[in-house]
């Protein structure tokens, strides 16, 4: 995407968007995001309809938002990427900190022995995860395990619904660039190993399906 | 409003339609066969094209006399332009779009007003007539009738996002033509049907003015969230956040009488919510008219018309959403 990335660092951003009329603290924000490489935007306005429109811009550009208020000034906080795991976990609205369970399915099926039945189980294995929200917090598909996420597959629809709730999934794009799936993702963000190891590091409980 | 609330009522027996009902427009009888009817409505530019803008605004402020049963006989501009500043040549063009309109509607344009100011609005002050015993207030839907909205929504939200230029030119011209749509041809269709009350859908959004027609009518009115007819790229548009402060006020004044049957996604409760520029007729009347009436509708090119919705008698003064 862009050199900052590259480097493993990502800028922090802020925004001071009050006294703004409509749309101009969406469109302030869309010009910085378009730059590139910002791993936290920070966003100060003035009423809650600009703060609903620009925490519904974030979430729609794949950034985790959280809000704080303070004397009637709203602040819109987006993230991803290093800083989002590690400073908007608390803010996010997810599982409370107490317990987050992580999910690595690392091939399109559960156990050996027979494919087939293995095939079935992993599909029933996903479609029965809802039973561990709230705590589900992420579930992230490697190596095989993608196939699980494209068109086609009949995992979709259960972790379509999973999405939903709001449990995150995280999608290896090395291993849909290997197989040929890049474009196929229905579901789930492209994430990279950074991402997933620093899931793994935050999590309370990671459960691998390897 | 609440200003307008704190004067005194009229007396008058002539007046057929005044403020209390919060409708389109005031209606006072003239005669045994003669109502007049009178309404005023200016706005602020919607799109970068002054004459569009004229048309618009035109059309805009034409509807409320649709939405009272009656027709527009004459009209007066008023304006709001920078003089000093700004080319008169847009202003012409703004003009050439409301005259456009308001001969379009079989009206005559009789003269107006213009002040000097920084920021341009126009609109016009439409006189109308109706017959006294046709007049369609807000407040006469009945048990059991069915609702049809004659425009598809989001105008508001696209507005925003042609400000923001986060619209592509065939959204932005689909939008541009339904507002500068009169509602003539909806209305002169509907005066074949026994309708029951009809109004507007503007500031307020579907929401609001469903809202209004509800308490007046002292009914309850059922949406049929996904039945309602929507512009192209406005749900993308809300999920980017382009939703004016206007439509949020409506979407938080009406959240109390909302109930939903099941959970409705926020999105489509911002478009219901959204402000209107030049919206359709909400037409209220005996579901077992509504089928013939809505393909009447259609084979008269209000292509976009559909039923949105039912009233009962429980729960008066509630919409529900389904």
């Amino acid at each position: 995407m862009d050199t900052n990335w590259r480097e493993g660092k990502m800028i922090e951003e802020k925004l001071d968007c009050r006294g703004l009329a409509c749309p101009n603290p969406v469109l302030k924000a869309k010009e910085v995001i378009d730059r590139g490489g910002v791993g936290r935007l920070e966003v100060l306005v003035d009423n809650p309809a600009a703060k609903e429109n620009v925490g519904r811009f974030l979430s729609r550009m794949g950034y985790e938002v959280g809000f704080s208020e303070e004397g009637g000034v709203f602040k819109v906080t987006g993230a991803k990427g290093e800083s989002a795991l590690s400073e908007v976990v608390e803010e996010s609205i997810s599982p409370g900190p107490d317990s987050r369970i992580v999910v690595l399915v690392g091939t399109d099926r559960m156990g050996k022995g027979d494919d087939v039945l293995g095939q079935k189980l992993v599909m029933n294995f996903i479609g029965t995860l809802k039973e561990m929200e709230p705590e589900l917090w992420r579930l992230i598909f490697l190596n095989g395990g993608v196939k699980l996420t494209v068109e086609g597959s009949e995992c979709l629809p259960a972790l379509q619904a999973l999405e939903k709730e709001g449990i995150r999934i995280l999608v290896c794009g090395t291993c849909l660039n290997h197989f040929g799936l890049f474009e196929k993702k229905l579901v789930g963000e492209t994430t990279n190993m950074l991402d997933i190891v620093i899931a793994m590091q935050i999590a309370d409980k990671v459960i691998s399906i390897m | 409003m609440e200003i307008l609330e704190s004067l005194p009522l009229e007396q008058d027996p002539n007046l057929l339609v005044g403020r209390e009902t919060s409708d389109d427009a005031g209606v006072y009888r003239l005669s045994k066969d003669v109502a007049l009817v009178q309404t005023i409505d200016f706005i602020t530019p919607v799109v970068n094209d002054p004459y569009d803008f004229g048309r618009i605004a035109a059309a805009n402020s034409l509807s409320d006399v649709y939405a009272m049963g009656g027709r527009p006989v004459t009209a007066m501009n008023v304006v709001c332009f920078p003089v000093k500043s700004m080319d008169k040549a847009v202003l012409k063009e703004i003009l050439r779009g409301g005259l456009e309109k308001i001969h379009e509607a079989g009206a005559v344009l009789v003269g107006g007003h213009s002040v000097d100011d920084p920021e341009i609005k126009y609109g016009l002050s439409v006189t109308g007539v109706v017959s006294p015993d046709r007049v369609l207030t807000n407040a006469g839907v009945k048990q059991a009738d069915a609702l049809i909205l004659t425009k598809p929504l989001g105008t508001g939200v696209l507005a925003t996002a042609i400000k923001a230029g986060l619209i592509s030119a065939d959204a932005r011209m689909r939008a541009t033509e339904t507002m500068a749509t009169l509602n003539k041809k909806a209305a002169e269709i509907m005066s074949g049907y026994p309708v029951n009350a009809c109004t507007d859908v503007t500031g307020f959004g579907l929401l609001g003015h469903t809202l209004e027609m509800a308490v007046a009518s002292g009914a309850a009115i059922t949406l049929f969230v996904e039945k309602i007819p929507i512009l192209p790229e406005v749900l993308d548009a809300v999920e980017m956040g382009l939703v004016p402060a206007g439509s949020f006020s409506n979407r938080n004044f009406c959240a109390g009488q909302i109930r939903q049957t099941k959970p409705i996604d926020p999105i489509l409760l911002d478009i219901l919510a959204d402000a209107q520029t030049s919206g359709g007729l909400l037409i209220s009347l005996p579901e077992r008219h509504a089928s013939a009436l809505l393909d009447d509708l259609k084979a008269g090119g209000v292509s976009d018309a559909a039923i949105v919705g039912r009233a009962t008698n429980e729960n008066k003064g509630i919409i529900e959403l389904e």
